[in-house]
């Protein structure tokens, strides 16, 4: 309900969010966190407070813990250090209402389960009545554009279809928050800027909180409303980058903006520094 | 594969068959292999028609099959209800697979006086036997199974928040089935064998004992009758857990030719 109104207020106003700091409370909010596998350090004094409706995107060079970070905020491991709570609450198992897309949407699939058996998956688990799933798993299969394809196995899938059923799945929790691990990683650019904009879409129509971890700056830029740069050895926070640009992003405009290509410059000397 | 391969594929078998029908008989007419311990085709197969028009061939049939499938059955509830646990507990993994390794390589003939100490020369030492020994392959590959479920799987269950029972039923046990139908399916072979050795040892009736017997009378068209249907009852089941097993596996990529 309230968020709802949130959403309306949003439309009404119809003023792009613009710093991460305006939009409303924290929802997940680290502090201090730090994790240790055995005598290696991953993870060290991570402090970040994301507010409710923000897109989060991650980067960093591979190995910096960016994954690691992701599974500590979803509650599927814990923290050696520090607090992580969610709605005010310390997370110490996954809540039903953040869901995942796995990397590896292949392994994340139940492959002896069709495209929309798979979609049910989420709903039986959320114990929908039989009845009343059939049109919800139409819905979601539509909104990810797999309508032609709900009866078919992911072994009969193509990778870019698979990943958007792995999405649709985790629409059927009825997310507040996603996390996304390199969601895009193995799809073309083609199928990867379309996957962009749906969830782009997907996040703005339900006020859903994101946090994406990718390798590709661009995406970042072009997704977040900040980015988080992770340095490695051990992973701390290097910087913490406001995205200015307005949305709704577009794909040709929005790359094109000098912001854009200031932020890309910046976000690639980073990098670049860890190469 | 389309159905003209199909058609291809049992044509040839088919062929390959009659051929060595053919070779048999051959050999049996040369008389090579004395009459006595090698019938031709022919004499089996008229001992097959006696025994059919008599009603006895079923009978017997019936009698071995009934045994192997209950035996089996036992063996797959058991073996796939204690894997499923076993196997989706580490902790239980380390504390009973040592145990099943020292009682495993057991043949399964070594357990058949101990059983007949306990349950005598009666159909249930049969059961017994046959359960037993099939219950291994059931086991082991439910085992193996279910703690190969890919962790990424396991996540998906935890971030769903599925309970104990949903994981097991929604996501181990599926992901376990391949591995379990081959447990089945080669249990189900043991179980053939099983029964007949039971059969053999306790005279019970079924085709072992009828084998068994008509060795003893040097009746070998008897003893060929009794083979050839047992030959067939492995045939018929097999294609059965194939039909059954295309059927659970559909959503497997079928395999590049
Ligand atoms: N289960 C684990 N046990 C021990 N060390 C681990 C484990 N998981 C990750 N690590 C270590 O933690 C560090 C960070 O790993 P992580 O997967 O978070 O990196 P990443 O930033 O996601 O890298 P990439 O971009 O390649 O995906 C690595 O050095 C890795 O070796
Ligand atoms: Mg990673």
């Amino acid at each position: 309900m309230t968020a709802t109104l949130h959403r309306l207020d949003r439309k009404l106003a119809n003023t792009p969010p613009a710093s991460a700091k305006t939009k409303g409370k924290p929802l997940i909010s680290l502090k201090g966190v730090g994790l240790t596998f055995g005598s290696n350090e991953v993870l060290r004094d991570i402090d970040v407070e994301i507010g409710e409706g923000e897109f989060v995107c991650v980067i960093g060079p591979s190995g910096c813990g960016k994954t690691t970070l992701l599974r500590i905020l979803s509650g599927l491991i814990q923290a050696s250090r520090g607090t992580v709570s969610y709605r005010g609450k310390e997370q110490r198992e996954p809540a039903s209402d953040i869901a995942i897309v796995f990397q590896d949407y292949a392994n994340a699939l139940l492959p002896w389960r069709t495209a929309s058996q798979n979609v049910s998956l989420a709903l039986e688990a959320a114990g929908m009545p039989r009845a009343e799933r059939r049109d919800r798993i139409a819905e979601l299969l539509s909104k990810v554009g797999l309508s032609k394809h709900a009866d078919k196995f992911p072994s009969e899938m193509s990778g870019g279809m698979q990943q958007r059923l792995q999405i649709a799945r985790c629409l059927a929790q009825n997310p507040s928050v996603i996390l996304m691990d390199e969601p895009f990683g193995a799809l073309d650019a083609m199928t990867r800027q379309k996957l962009q904009d749906e969830i782009l879409s997907i996040v703005s129509e339900s006020n859903v909180t994101a946090f994406f971890v990718t390798h590709d700056l661009e995406e970042a830029i072009y997704l977040g409303d900040r980015v988080i740069a992770l340095e490695p050895n051990p992973g701390r926070i290097a910087e913490l980058i406001d995205v200015p640009l307005a949305r709704p992003r577009n794909q040709l405009t929005t790359r094109e903006e000098p912001e854009f290509l200031a932020l890309r410059r910046k976000l690639f000397d980073f990098v670049l520094r860890y190469e | 594969m389309t159905s003209r391969a199909n058609l291809a594929w049992l044509l040839a078998s088919l062929l390959v068959t009659i051929a060595v029908v053919f070779f048999w008989q051959w050999i049996a007419n040369t008389g090579y292999v004395s009459r006595v311990f090698l019938p031709g085709p022919d004499r089996a197969f008229a001992a097959l028609m006696r025994d059919y028009n008599s009603g006895k061939l079923f009978t017997e049939m019936g009698e071995t099959v009934l045994r192997m499938v209950v035996g089996w059955l036992v063996a797959s509830i058991v073996g796939i209800a204690l894997g499923a646990a076993i196997g989706i507990s580490p902790l239980a993994r380390t504390w009973i697979a040592p145990t099943l390794e020292l009682i495993r390589p057991l043949p399964a003939s070594a357990i058949a006086p101990v059983a007949i100490v306990f349950l005598g020369m009666t159909d249930n030492m049969i059961l017994l036997l046959v359960a037993f020994g099939s219950v291994w392959p059931m086991l082991l590959t439910t085992i193996h199974g279910f703690s190969n479920v890919h962790p990424r799987l396991d996540e998906v269950a935890r971030v769903m928040r599925l309970n104990t029972f949903e994981r097991v039923y929604k996501i181990a046990l599926p992901a376990a089935m391949p591995d379990i139908l081959g447990g089945l399916r080669l249990g189900l072979t043991i179980a053939l064998i099983l029964a007949v050795v039971g059969e053999m040892i306790t005279v019970q009736g079924g085709l072992g004992s009828r084998i068994l017997l008509a060795a003893r009378a040097f009746r070998a068209p008897d003893i060929f009758a009794g083979v050839i249907m047992l030959g067939l009852i492995g045939l018929v089941t097999n294609v059965a857990l194939t039909a059954l097993e295309r059927r659970l596996l559909r959503w497997q990529p079928a395999p590049a030719h």
